[in-house]
């Protein structure tokens, strides 16, 4: 697809003997359908395309975007690249190369999910809804309940005649309900992502979302202390989804990450490994090639607590002297970053039943709330809202709510002291099993 | 932009289902924005975004569908694909089209390419230079500049038709302070509805400087302790509060499907009677305002609380129809690939007749927290919470010293009745607020306020 555009954009090029480039599309397509009172609450479509050019000029680099693909609007976001490179006095050591392709075949692409017809999209919004109100009286609301998909195709092509594509597409289910008792409301969701529509099981979700808010219900306050902590799965994964910046090269080059110059040391627990796996069966972020076309690979972070390797792109890795681990990220706007693939924390062998009973007393954390304001991705420093119980004797005794829970990511990664074996992935393709930290500070 | 017999063509097509009412929302827009670094400019990028949604009722059911192929065949194709969402019992006529232009009160003067690259670049260097200038601790200064120019049209089947040109200016500073295995960052991020001029009345030193002591102040402080303690919240971006805990919650988003606290609670006392709260579009170039909304009408000047009392919600065309009150021209929206819903624009507590000192003087044991960082509110709950970007201890009355790495925490509906004093001294802050329909400029502000009880998350135990 695109070749046309492709190849007015090399003929433009020469004509204005600009040497170095890529080009980066992405054409994307989403549905989702919103259920609300069993009619439709919302329902978007979406097909949208962007090209993205990055122009090399003495050493500097620079960008232009476009959402029309005509000659006129390519040339013109060709020359302004070239003119956004003359501003730019960073110089950087950019490798456009023609990148092999790996051979093993990805199962990320379901042509018969393009085939379901709305109605049964529909049908299956209205159960999630429906299930959800008729499973217990305390359940009063379902502000979401969603049935969604998307599509996308990427296609990168350079200056040295790199030319790749691929397509991508996905399914997802999603339940958040709201659970009332005397004036006390709280809230539980659930989501599943596929690319089997029949993998999206409305009474699972709806049934998970609802239990997830009436075990809250009733919750006491708690005192002030420090205590044990067990993240659930997904609380520890919205934890490592939120920190995972701390592994990127370019945060450690530009002196954002604490993991500065701890190559090969211990920064963590020795039962803790992090990997980062682009091949993952089933990923959400599984995919051949990355952002700048590099092939996919499978990198281990953290390995029994030892920081073995940063996230790179070539770029990078040159600076590094090492090579790219295939984490090169960007969208047709933006200019080329790292992020992670599917990344997640390698699970124990033991139940999450068991670490209830590591210590005599513990806060188990199962909703957490102001990560984006609550966390500092720099200095490590994190302080959330929270909701989860107050565990003793190896159980739950009761919920809790209204606290916060603080502490630095580094010094959780040296006090996780158990590991369970309930590995989950969220939809931001990062996954936990449920970890126990040694002591943290809880306020109430 | 488009011809009105082809708009026409399109909004039919969309009603062709039976459907109550359809609108198109055309935008062709061009930004570049700049990313300082290490002392250098190491980003440039510059863009065009382009594109058309449509937008489809069914009694209350809204279907949106947006594409960037703004040729009539591919407008008339998101108009289907839109309209076969649902079978209408309508069989409507779109009204003929009249352009309705409205006189803006937001003058731009100096157009972002009237200046030269190099002035652009030789500020962002100055605001850096001020910055590491401070302080031997500044380790690393991070500079956005941002510019863009936005062109809308809206047109519906009843016969609207309005454009509007929204022009925004920005800088976002991030002074990061550095010692041993700390670091503590400062940040600004000053803008406007605006040209260059925004740029041009800035004082580039003082933005350095004021970034560059925070982080330094914050860097050499202790943690905050954790309890249940009266606290100051500073004016300007302290409104982050009001914005979070209350705000989202009086958007018709929450409010329509009962999901807010405040539903019920028309002209009912939900705030101490010190309270009163503005959400204000029309004030002249301010960033969060416009001279139209996203769905063609004039922006309001909404008073949602006076005096304690709940006046009004933020409303939009659909969450209107919802709950059947008209729009306060309140719907915004990101870009094109966003329907539109009820959003703030200038919101904030209005001034009280409170001192600062009096206020101080009247904590035994608590917190000042003079600049608030970001935060967030589920609004089905109520919950919110919020980080404290420059706070201090105040023992026996007195501020007696910096503390860092708070969190606010509480519920919407409680907070604002435990504010008690309310200062004079009103100032807006800028920010991006992110919702159901994308991020969009706002402001936050108040005048300094006091709140009796707030739960603070720090690290060390009082």
């Amino acid at each position: 697809m695109f070749e046309k555009e492709f190849q007015n954009i090399h003929n433009l090029a020469k004509t204005h003997d600009i040497k170095d480039y890529d080009v980066y599309l992405s054409k994307s397509r989403s549905f989702s359908v919103k259920i609300f009172h069993q009619d439709i609450d919302a329902y978007n479509y979406s097909d949208s395309i962007g090209l993205g050019i990055r122009v090399i000029l003495d050493g500097s680099t620079g960008y232009s975007y476009s959402e029309k693909l005509d000659k006129e609007s390519l040339n013109m976001a060709l020359l302004s690249a070239k003119d956004n490179a003359r501003n730019v006095d960073y110089k950087e050591k950019v490798i456009l190369k023609n990148y092999p392709s790996i051979i093993e075949k990805l199962d990320i692409y379901n042509g018969k999910l393009e085939q379901i017809p709305v109605e049964s999209k529909i049908k299956k919004a209205k159960e999630i809804e429906k299930i959800a109100l008729g499973s217990d009286k305390r359940i009063f609301n379902v502000p979401h309940a969603l049935i969604g998909d998307n599509e996308s195709f990427f296609k990168i092509a350079n200056s040295n005649g790199l030319n790749k594509e691929y397509s991508t597409n996905a399914c997802y289910g999603l339940s958040f309900c709201l659970a009332k008792d005397d004036n006390e409301t709280k809230s539980g969701s659930a989501d599943t992502m596929s690319r089997n529509f029949d993998d999206i099981d409305p009474t699972k979700i709806s049934n998970e979302a609802v239990q997830k808010a009436l075990e809250l219900v009733g919750a006491r306050e708690i005192d002030s202390g420090n205590y044990p902590v067990l993240f659930n799965n997904e609380m520890s994964a919205t934890l490592l989804s939120t920190f995972w910046s701390i592994f990127s090269a370019k945060n450690v080059q530009e002196g954002q990450s604490l993991l500065k110059g701890q190559l090969d040391k211990n920064i963590a627990n020795p039962i803790l490994s992090i990997i980062d796996d682009a091949l993952l069966s089933a990923g959400y972020n599984t995919r051949p090639f990355d952002d700048e076309g590099y092939p996919s690979q499978k990198t281990t972070l953290i390995s029994e607590g030892k920081l073995q390797s940063y996230l790179h792109n070539t770029m990078t890795a040159l600076k590094d002297g090492t090579i790219s681990t295939g984490n090169a990220s960007r969208s047709f706007k933006t200019s080329i970053n790292i992020s992670p693939s599917n990344l997640f924390i390698k699970p124990g062998l033991t139940s999450k039943n068991n670490l209830y009973s590591m210590f005599p007393r513990c806060v188990e954390i199962v909703q957490l709330s102001g990560m984006h304001s609550g966390c500092n991705t720099i200095s490590g420093d994190f302080s959330m809202g929270a909701l989860g119980f107050y565990c003793e004797d190896g159980q739950r005794k009761y919920p809790i709510h209204n606290f916060t829970v603080s502490g630095n990511f580094l010094q959780l990664l040296k006090h996780i002291v158990g590991l369970a074996d309930d590995l989950k992935f969220k939809l931001s393709a990062t996954g936990s099993p449920s970890i126990l930290v040694e002591n943290l500070s809880i306020s109430g | 932009m488009i011809k009105n017999s082809i708009i026409e063509r399109i909004l039919q097509k969309a009603l062709s289902n039976g459907a109550d009412f359809s609108e198109i929302f055309f935008e062709d827009s061009t930004s570049s924005t700049m990313q300082l670094l290490d002392s250098k400019i190491v980003k440039s990028i510059t863009g065009n975004d382009c594109g058309a949604g449509i937008r489809v009722f069914y009694g209350n059911k809204a279907i949106y569908a947006y594409t960037n192929d703004v040729s009539e065949k591919g407008l008339l194709k998101a108009a289907e694909v839109a309209s076969k969402a649902e079978i209408g019992d309508k069989s409507l006529q779109v009204v003929n089209l009249i352009k309705t232009v409205y006189d803006s009160p937001h003058k731009i003067i100096t157009p972002f390419n009237s200046i030269h690259n190099n002035e652009k670049v030789a500020f962002v260097h100055l605001i850096d230079t001020a910055s590491r200038n401070f302080s031997e601790y500044i380790s690393q200064v991070s500079i956005t500049y941002m510019e863009k120019v936005q062109n809308i049209m809206i047109a519906n089947s009843d016969g609207l038709s309005a454009h509007d040109q929204r022009t925004y200016a920005r800088v976002y500073v991030s002074s990061i302070a550095h010692k041993e295995n700390q670091m503590q960052t400062g940040s600004e991020g000053p803008g406007a509805l605006m040209g260059y001029e925004f740029f041009k009345n800035l004082d580039p030193e003082e933005l350095g400087k004021t970034t560059a002591e925070r982080a330094v102040k914050m860097l050499l402080a202790e943690y905050a302790p954790s309890g249940k303690f009266p606290v100051i919240i500073g004016n300007a971006f302290g409104g982050v509060i009001f914005h979070e805990a209350c705000g989202h919650s009086l958007e018709t988003t929450a409010v329509a499907k009962g999901a807010s606290v405040f539903a019920d609670k028309l002209d009912t006392q939900i705030a101490n009677p010190c309270v009163t709260a503005i959400d204000d579009g029309t004030m002249p170039n301010k960033w969060g305002s416009s001279t139209i909304d996203d769905e063609g009408n004039p922006t309001q000047r909404t008073v949602l609380i006076e005096k304690g009392i709940l006046k009004s919600f933020m409303i939009d065309k659909l969450g209107g129809m919802k709950i059947g009150i008209p729009s306060t021209g309140s719907g915004r929206r990101q870009s094109y690939k966003f329907a539109p819903t009820s959003r703030m624009r200038n919101t904030y507590i209005n001034i009280g007749s409170d001192t600062i000192d009096d206020m101080i003087s009247s904590i035994e044991f608590g917190l000042y927290a003079k600049k608030m960082g970001g935060g967030s509110v589920q609004p089905g709950t109520g919950d919110f919470n919020f980080s404290v970007g420059e706070g201090y201890i105040i023992e026996g009355g007195k501020i007696t010293k910096p503390v860092r790495g708070a969190t606010l925490i509480g519920n919407g509906k409680d907070i604002l009745k435990k504010i008690s004093m309310v200062c004079d001294d009103l100032e807006l802050a800028e920010g991006m607020c992110g919702s159901q329909s994308g991020s969009i400029p706002t402001c936050v502000g108040q005048p300094t306020i006091k709140v009796d009880e707030i739960v603070v998350g720090g690290r060390k135990e009082k």
